[in-house]
C-alpha cells in the first residue's frame, strides 16, 4: 500500500495533469469617457463601474448560487443539531437550553444571573447571562440590573400592552439593545462580550452589547518605527483601528464594510476602501474571498494573509501588513484595499507590488531628496541580504581576478590558518547568525543581554581567534545581516533570507553564471505572480506609464504627484491639479507684474 | 483564435532586440570583419537599412492580415497542411540555431569563467533557466525581459564606454575594405543577422495590433542595428583588420581593455553577469518558440508536457558539433541562408495569400 502511494507520488511530480480552467482575476480598467478627476463626470463613472460590476457578479453567478446552496445546507445542519432556533414564551424552557448550550455549571466564567422585575403590579421572572471578564461590569450593573430590579418599582406612565415594549422603553436605558427571537444570535452576541437577558412571557431576547474586556492601548507601532510622522499604531480591537483610520481620512466615502470570518469564532473583520476611488472589481474580489474563507477559528491577520493571496509558492509577499494607520489610510488614498481583522494589530493592504515594498511610511513625510537617498539606501540593503554571500563565494573560488592584488593578498593571509573551504566557513557563521536572530526573538527578556554577549563572543573574538572563520568573512556577514534588517517589510526581508542561501549554494557551484541563472529565475518568478490581479513588478514589467515619476520605485516632490498609480485603475485618477502649489504659481505671477 | 495574453509595445520590442542583438556578445564583429575587412561596419550599416527596407515590405503586404501569425498565414493558403509545413520549416530553423546557441554561449562562458568545470555541468545551469522560464510562461518572460534588457544594454554600453579610450581611426582605413562588390553584393545574404525578427511574426497575436506591430518592427530592428553598429565600429577601431579576425568573443575582448582607475582593472566577470542574462532571455525566447510553434502546429492544447522534451532535445544536439569552432562553423552557415526563412518565406507566404480570397463567413468560422 505504502508503495503504491510513492509510485503514485512520483507519477504525479512526473506526469503531466491537464490543468483545471480557472478563471483568474484581473483588475480590469475602468472605462474613462472624459478627462478623469472632474467632478461632473465622476457619476458617470460610478454609473460604469457599477454597470462593471453587474458584469463581474453575471460571470461569478453560477459559483456564487453554488456556494449559496452549500451555506444554506450547512445553516441546516447545524439548526438540525440544536433542534430548534426559536426563542421560548417559557422563562424555564430559556434557562434549561441556554444551560445547555453553555454547560453550566461546568463552564466556570459564565454568569447566569437570575432576578424578577416588576411590570404594572406585576412580578415577572427573568435572567440574564454573560461572560465574566469579557463585559464592563459596571455598565452591567448601572444601565441593566439597577433599572430593570429597582426603577421597576417606580409608577411609570405607559400604556403599552407588550412586555417587551414596556421594558425596552422604559426599564432599559442602555444605549446598544437589540431585541432579538433567534437563539443563535443572542449566543453570538454573548460569545462575543455581550449579554443576554430572557424574560417570562417574551418570545425574545433583549441582547445588549456591554463589551468591556481589558485590552491594550493605542501606543507607539512596534515594528515601523519613524522619525518624522504619527506615532500611532494598531491594537487589537477592532472599532478602535477603524476609528483610527477614520480619523486620519475624514471622508465619508470611506466604507468600513463588515465581514465575519470563521465558522466557529466568527472573528469580526472590516474591509476598507475609498467609494469612488477604488476599482469595483477589486473590491468585488476582496469581498469575494473574504466571503469564501471557510475555516473553524481565526487569530490573527497573518493566518488571514497566506488565506486570502494568489499563489502559495511565490517567494515574494502579496500583501503589505502593516501596523500604522497613517500609511493605511495613504494607500487607502491611493486606491487600494485594505482589511483589519480584530485582534490583530497588523492591518492587510492589498495590492502589494515590489516597488511598494520597499517603502516606508516616513518617504512621505521626509522631503523628496531625503526620502530617495532612503530608498536607494534600503535597495542596497536588499541587494547585500540577498546576494553578498553568494557573489564572495563565486569571487573567491571562480573570479580571483576581480579582485585588486593587494586586497587579494589580504584575503589570502587572512585565510591562512583557516582550516574549511570558504563555503564551509561561510555557511558556519550564516546558520551561527540566524542561530542568534532566532534566538533573539525567543529569548525571555531578562536573560536578552546574555545573548548579546555571547553573540558577540562567538561571531567576533573567539571564532577569529580559534581560526574557524577569517574576519573578512565576518564582515561580509555583519554586512548581510545589517543589509538584511533595512528591509522595511518583515515578510520581504525572510524572503530575502531565505533566497540568500541558494545563491550560496549556486555561486559555490558555478560562480557568477550561477547567480545570474538564480537571479534569472528568481526575476521570472516574480515577473509571473500577482497580488489581486496586478503583476508584483509593475511598473517596471509590465512597464506602465509614469515609471519614474509619481510614488513607485522612485519618489517625486509631493507636488509632482498629480495621479494615482496607473496599475490600480482607480476611479479617480487625479490626486491633485497640476498645480497644487497656487501660491507659488501667484507668487510668479505677482513678480513678473512688478518687473 | 482569442489570446488573452498580451503585451505593450515596450515589453515585444526588449524581446525582440534580444533577439537580434544577442549574436554581438557570441561572434559577430569578427564575422562581420571577415567579410568586409575594415569596412565592416558599412556593411553592418548596409543590413541594418536593408533589414529595414525589408521588414518595410513585409508590413506593408501584412496590412489585411492583423493578428496573424505565420503559421495561420500557412493555414490561410493551404489549410491544414499549409500550417503544418509553415510551422515544420521555422521549427526546423529555430532547432537548427537554439542547440548551436545554447554550445556557443556554454563554450564561452567555460573559456571565460569555468575552465575546469565539464561543458554539460555548465550546459545545465542555461537548461535549467530555460525550463524555468518556459514553463512560467511568454508573457513572464516578456515582462522579465522589459525589466532586465534596458541593464542589459546600459552594461554593454559601458563596455564600449569604457573601451573608446583605446580607438583610433586610422584602424578603419582604407576605408572599403574588402570592396565595394563584397561589400554591397555578396554582403546582401548577411541580412540574416536579422533572423530574429521572425519573433514578431510569431507572437503577431500576442502583439494585437497592425499599429504596434509597425512600431516594434521598426524599432527594434532600428535599436538593435544601432547597437550591432557601435558594436562592430568601436571593435573595428581598437583592434585592427587581421588582429580582430583572430580573436575569440570580440565584446569580451573590449571588456577586458577596460581600465577605470588603479582598483577596476579587471571588471569583465561583472559583464559575465550581463552576458549570461541576454543568452538565458534569447535561450528561453528560443525554446518557447519552439514549444509554442510545435504546439500551434499540430494543434495540440497544451504546450507545458513538451517544455522538458525539446529542452532534452536542445541539449542533446548542443552536443553535436565537436567543438567550439565547429559550432561557430555552423552559426555561419546559418547566418548565410537565415534570410531564406526570416525574409523570404513570410514575403512568399504573404504574396501568396493576398491573392486567395476565402469567404469571410467561412473563415470566421474556422477561426
Amino acid at each position: 500500500m505504502a508503495d503504491a502511494d510513492y509510485i503514485k507520488l512520483i507519477k504525479e511530480l512526473l506526469l503531466f495533469k491537464e490543468p483545471q480552467k480557472v478563471e483568474k482575476f484581473i483588475l480590469k480598467e475602468n472605462k474613462r469617457d472624459k478627462e478623469p478627476g472632474e467632478q461632473e463626470n465622476s457619476d458617470a463613472i460610478n454609473v460604469d463601474a457599477k454597470r462593471k460590476k453587474s458584469k463581474g457578479m453575471h460571470l461569478n453567478k453560477n459559483s456564487e448560487s453554488k456556494q449559496d446552496e452549500k451555506q444554506k445546507q450547512e445553516s441546516n445542519e447545524h439548526g438540525k443539531k440544536e433542534q430548534k432556533s426559536e426563542i421560548s414564551e417559557k422563562l424555564s424552557v430559556n434557562l434549561e437550553y441556554m444551560k445547555r448550550i453553555y454547560s453550566i455549571p461546568q463552564n466556570g466564567d459564565i454568569i447566569l444571573r437570575e432576578f424578577d422585575i416588576v411590570v404594572k403590579d406585576k412580578v415577572i421572572p427573568a435572567f440574564m447571562l454573560f461572560y465574566d471578564g469579557m463585559v464592563d461590569r459596571k455598565v452591567i450593573n448601572d444601565d441593566i440590573l439597577q433599572p430593570l430590579m429597582l426603577l421597576s418599582n417606580l409608577d411609570i406612565k405607559g400604556d403599552e400592552k407588550c412586555i417587551a415594549e414596556f421594558v425596552r422603553n422604559h426599564l432599559l436605558p442602555h444605549n446598544q439593545l437589540n431585541e432579538v427571537k433567534d437563539y443563535r444570535k443572542v449566543i453570538d452576541e454573548i460569545n462575543f462580550g455581550g449579554c443576554g437577558i430572557f424574560l417570562e412571557g417574551m418570545d425574545s431576547a433583549f441582547a445588549a452589547d456591554v463589551k468591556g474586556w481589558e485590552h491594550r492601548g493605542v501606543e507607539r507601532p512596534n515594528t515601523e518605527q519613524v522619525i518624522r510622522g504619527p506615532q500611532e499604531g494598531f491594537t487589537e480591537i477592532l472599532r478602535v483601528n477603524t476609528a483610527l483610520v477614520r480619523k486620519i481620512l475624514k471622508d465619508e466615502d470611506l466604507i468600513v464594510e463588515n465581514i465575519t470570518i470563521g465558522r466557529r469564532s466568527k472573528t469580526p473583520c472590516s474591509m476598507l476602501y475609498i467609494k469612488d476611488i477604488t476599482n469595483d472589481s477589486l473590491v468585488n474580489e476582496m469581498r469575494r474571498r473574504l466571503e469564501n474563507i471557510k475555516l473553524d477559528y481565526i487569530i490573527d491577520s497573518g493566518e488571514l494573509e497566506q488565506l486570502l493571496e494568489e499563489s502559495g509558492f511565490s517567494p515574494a509577499p502579496q500583501v503589505i501588513a502593516t501596523e500604522r494607520p497613517d500609511r493605511v489610510a495613504s494607500l487607502l488614498s491611493e486606491g487600494k484595499v485594505a482589511v483589519i481583522l480584530n485582534g490583530s494589530p497588523f492591518a492587510l493592504v492589498a495590492p502589494a507590488t515590489l516597488a511598494g515594498l520597499v517603502h516606508s511610511p516616513e518617504d512621505s513625510y521626509v522631503r523628496y531628496p531625503y526620502a530617495n537617498l532612503l530608498r536607494l539606501v534600503r535597495i542596497i540593503g536588499i541587494l547585500f541580504s540577498l546576494l553578498l554571500p553568494g557573489v564572495y563565494i563565486a569571487i573567491t573560488t571562480f573570479h580571483q581576478e576581480m579582485i585588486p592584488t593587494d586586497l587579494l593578498f589580504a584575503i589570502e593571509a587572512s585565510r591562512e590558518k583557516v582550516p574549511f573551504p570558504s563555503l564551509v566557513e561561510l555557511l558556519i557563521m550564516e546558520i551561527m547568525f540566524e542561530l542568534i536572530r532566532e534566538a533573539g526573538i525567543r529569548i525571555p527578556g531578562p536573560i536578552g543581554p546574555t545573548l548579546g554577549i555571547i553573540g558577540a563572543l562567538i561571531l567576533g573574538q573567539a571564532a577569529v581567534s580559534a581560526n574557524i572563520v577569517s574576519p573578512i568573512l565576518i564582515i561580509v556577514v555583519a554586512v548581510t545581516g545589517i543589509g538584511s534588517f533595512a528591509v522595511p517589510n518583515f515578510s520581504l526581508g525572510l524572503t530575502f533570507r531565505i533566497l540568500r542561501f541558494a545563491y550560496i549554494f549556486l555561486g559555490a557551484m558555478s560562480g557568477f553564471l550561477g547567480i545570474t541563472v538564480g537571479l534569472f529565475i528568481q526575476g521570472i518568478f516574480f515577473t509571473s505572480s500577482k497580488s489581486f490581479g496586478v503583476p508584483i513588478t509593475v511598473p517596471f514589467g509590465p512597464k506602465t506609464t509614469r515609471v519614474w515619476g509619481g510614488n513607485e520605485l522612485i519618489r517625486s516632490p509631493i507636488w509632482k504627484q498629480e495621479r494615482r498609480s496607473d496599475y490600480l485603475n482607480t476611479k479617480d485618477e487625479a490626486k491633485q491639479p497640476n498645480i497644487s502649489r497656487k501660491w507659488a504659481e501667484q507668487d510668479e505671477g505677482s513678480g513678473n507684474n512688478e518687473e | 483564435m482569442k489570446n488573452k495574453i498580451t503585451f505593450g509595445r515596450f515589453e515585444a520590442t526588449c524581446i525582440t532586440i534580444t533577439l537580434l542583438s544577442t549574436q554581438l556578445f557570441l561572434n559577430l564583429p569578427r564575422i562581420m570583419m571577415e567579410a568586409a575587412w575594415t569596412a565592416a561596419w558599412i556593411l553592418t550599416v548596409y543590413i541594418s537599412l536593408l533589414a529595414l527596407v525589408l521588414f518595410t515590405i513585409i508590413f506593408k503586404l501584412y496590412k489585411r492580415f492583423e493578428g496573424k501569425d505565420l503559421l495561420d498565414l500557412g493555414e490561410h493558403i493551404g489549410g491544414s497542411i499549409g500550417r503544418i509545413i509553415v510551422g515544420v520549416i521555422v521549427l526546423f530553423f529555430l532547432l537548427y540555431i537554439a542547440p548551436v546557441i545554447l554550445r556557443e554561449f556554454s563554450e564561452n562562458i567555460k573559456i571565460i569563467a569555468l575552465p575546469q568545470s565539464p561543458l554539460s555541468f555548465v550546459m545545465i545551469f542555461f537548461v535549467a533557466g530555460m525550463i524555468a522560464a518556459s514553463y512560467l510562461g511568454i508573457e513572464a518572460i516578456v515582462r522579465f525581459s522589459a525589466i532586465i534588457v534596458p541593464i542589459i544594454i546600459a552594461g554593454y554600453l559601458l563596455i564600449i564606454a569604457g573601451s573608446i579610450q583605446y580607438t583610433d581611426i586610422s584602424r578603419i582605413t582604407p576605408w572599403l575594405g574588402s570592396g565595394p562588390y563584397e561589400i554591397f553584393v555578396k554582403g546582401i545574404p548577411r541580412i540574416s543577422v536579422f533572423a530574429g525578427i521572425i519573433l514578431i511574426y510569431l507572437l503577431f497575436p500576442f502583439i494585437r495590433t497592425y499599429r504596434n506591430f509597425k512600431t516594434v518592427g521598426y524599432a527594434s530592428i532600428g535599436l538593435s542595428g544601432f547597437f550591432l553598429i557601435i558594436g562592430v565600429l568601436v571593435f573595428s577601431l581598437v583592434y585592427q583588420y587581421p588582429t580582430g579576425t583572430e580573436s575569440f568573443l570580440p565584446v569580451y575582448q573590449l571588456a577586458r581593455l577596460i581600465d577605470y582607475g588603479r582598483f577596476f582593472q579587471r571588471v569583465e566577470s561583472i559583464f559575465v553577469i550581463v552576458w549570461v542574462a541576454s543568452a538565458l532571455l534569447h535561450l528561453t525566447t528560443l525554446l518557447f518558440l519552439i514549444v509554442y510553434v510545435f504546439k500551434k502546429t499540430f494543434k495540440l492544447e497544451f504546450y507545458k508536457p513538451l517544455i522538458i522534451p525539446f529542452s532534452i532535445v536542445v541539449y542533446t544536439l548542443s552536443f553535436f558539433p565537436h567543438n567550439l569552432i565547429s559550432a561557430i562553423e555552423l552559426e555561419k552557415s546559418f547566418r548565410n541562408l537565415a534570410w531564406i526563412i526570416s525574409f523570404l518565406l513570410p514575403i512568399v507566404l504573404l504574396v501568396i495569400a493576398r491573392f486567395i480570397k476565402k469567404n469571410p463567413k467561412k473563415e470566421a468560422g474556422n477561426a
